[in-house]
């Protein structure tokens, strides 16, 4: 079983400030991660459509979400990049958009099963 | 204490749930403005608000002008809670009527302490608008009946006979004298003058509608105002009055006190005009004449003045 110091600096979630949030209850931390999963890629998607069409607005308020949820779960770099896309969108920044957006598919990858092996694990 | 918590993210909405639950908090949550607006305008609606910034058919600042549009409610004190962080942004929520301010990712220990600053600050609304009406109460009532004070009670008649005149009906206005009253002062004292004082004041709120107006005139003189009465009724009314004061005795610490009282009445008609102190001159005459012809009666002020109903002694 993998124990708290043993996470690796490449995982996107902060562990230590997750348990803060949630005050060491894992129930409500498998309640927060189901809901996390169930939410999460319909709002992944809807960005990656808003960049490929151009929406700069839908990008801006899709970002803008996705940044509440990924810091809501202490996935702070994905948070920050989501921050940046929505930074950009604002702005009226187009160009670049999809490299910003592929840095973030890139931090977010594993995110879905490092998220299930917290749920499933009893020591936090 | 109540929270309203406003957020469109299910999973934010959750945490803060169980955050302000755990701290004691009676937590209501929506997901959009207008839900949020509809919440804090209810008569007992929550007092304390948590919104985010961004929320579909209203957000979080629109939120905050409308609420602070409603001047008759409690004061609500509205944190606004966003990932929006820049001082532009900061000061945008301010202007449109939040109390506070808190970015997304929040701190939990942080998030409870202003929210206690807010619990404080409301806790000493409460007290203020407390003192305010405890001395609304005493400038406008009498201290010790009550009821209300000459000021006002002639203030209100006024007030009735204006609306009278615009809706073509009619006011009652009864001038009550307590008979002998200074006897009971000089052969029991003013202790028991007072306790016969403070009962009659009971029992002629007890004798008219919880519409009408009861005020204390002057020491023993009482003025009762019933609105939209028709004036046929005014000497049956003034009856009812006499007797709740003459039928039963007044309990006092020297003993039960047989207390009546003499009333002059008076019913306005619509095309009467004239100003509240002939009215109450007219009425003051007739309760003199009360008191002339033997005291503990009606007696209805002369008709071609301002009733149509006879000129009449009773008892």
């Amino acid at each position: 079983m993998k124990q708290q110091g043993d996470r690796s600096s490449q995982d996107a979630v902060d562990l230590p400030d997750l348990l803060v949030r949630v005050d060491n209850d894992h129930d409500l931390l498998c309640e927060l991660i189901e809901i996390f999963k169930e939410e999460f890629p319909r709002v992944l998607q809807s960005l990656q459509q808003s960049v490929v069409r151009e929406d700069i607005r839908s990008v801006e308020v899709t970002s803008h979400a996705l940044k509440g949820m990924l810091s809501g779960l202490s996935v702070t770099r994905a948070a920050a990049i989501a921050s940046q896309l929505e930074q950009m969108a604002r702005e009226g920044t187009s160009s670049g958009l999809t490299d910003v957006l592929t840095l973030l598919e890139r931090e977010v990858a594993n995110l879905l099963p490092e998220l299930d092996t917290y749920a499933k694990e009893t020591i936090l | 204490m109540k929270i309203l918590i406003a957020d469109d993210d299910k999973m934010s909405r959750r945490l803060l749930q169980k955050t302000l639950e755990r701290e004691g908090f009676e937590v209501s949550a929506v997901d959009n403005g207008r839900l949020a607006l509809q919440q804090l305008s209810l008569p007992d609606g929550p007092r304390l608000a948590l919104l985010d910034w961004m929320m579909p058919e209203l957000d979080g600042p629109g939120v905050c002008l409308e609420v602070r549009k409603q001047h008759d409610r409690p004061y609500v004190h509205i944190v606004l809670l966003t990932s929006r962080g820049s001082k532009q942004d900061v000061v945008a929520g301010l202007e449109a009527g939040a109390d506070d301010y808190l970015t997304k990712p929040w701190d939990p220990a942080e998030l409870i302490a202003r929210l206690r600053v807010g619990q404080r600050i409301l806790q000493l609304e409460d007290r203020l608008v407390e003192a305010r009406e405890t001395m609304r109460f005493k400038a406008t009532h009498d201290p010790l009946t009550s009821l209300f004070n000459r000021g006002v009670i002639v203030d209100l008649l006024d007030r009735e006979l204006s609306r009278t005149r615009r809706e073509k009906g009619c006011t009652v206005v009864m001038l009550g004298d307590l008979d002998h009253f200074k006897s009971v002062n000089d052969q029991y004292g003013h202790l028991v003058g007072d306790e016969v004082l403070r009962e009659i004041s009971r029992r002629l709120l007890a004798s008219v509608r919880s519409y009408d107006f009861v005020g204390r005139y002057g020491g023993e003189e009482f003025l009762i105002v019933l609105n939209n009465c028709a004036s046929g009724q005014a000497f049956v009314r003034a009856e009812q009055v006499r007797n709740g004061v003459a039928n039963h005795p007044v309990q006092t610490m020297r003993g039960p006190l047989h207390i009546t009282m003499s009333l002059g009445v008076l019913a306005t008609r619509d095309w009467d005009t004239r100003p509240v102190e002939e009215i109450l001159s007219e009425a003051d005459s007739a309760l003199y004449q009360a008191k002339a012809v033997g005291r503990n009666r009606v007696r209805l002020a002369e008709p071609n003045t301002s009733c149509d109903t006879p000129s009449q002694l009773v008892k």
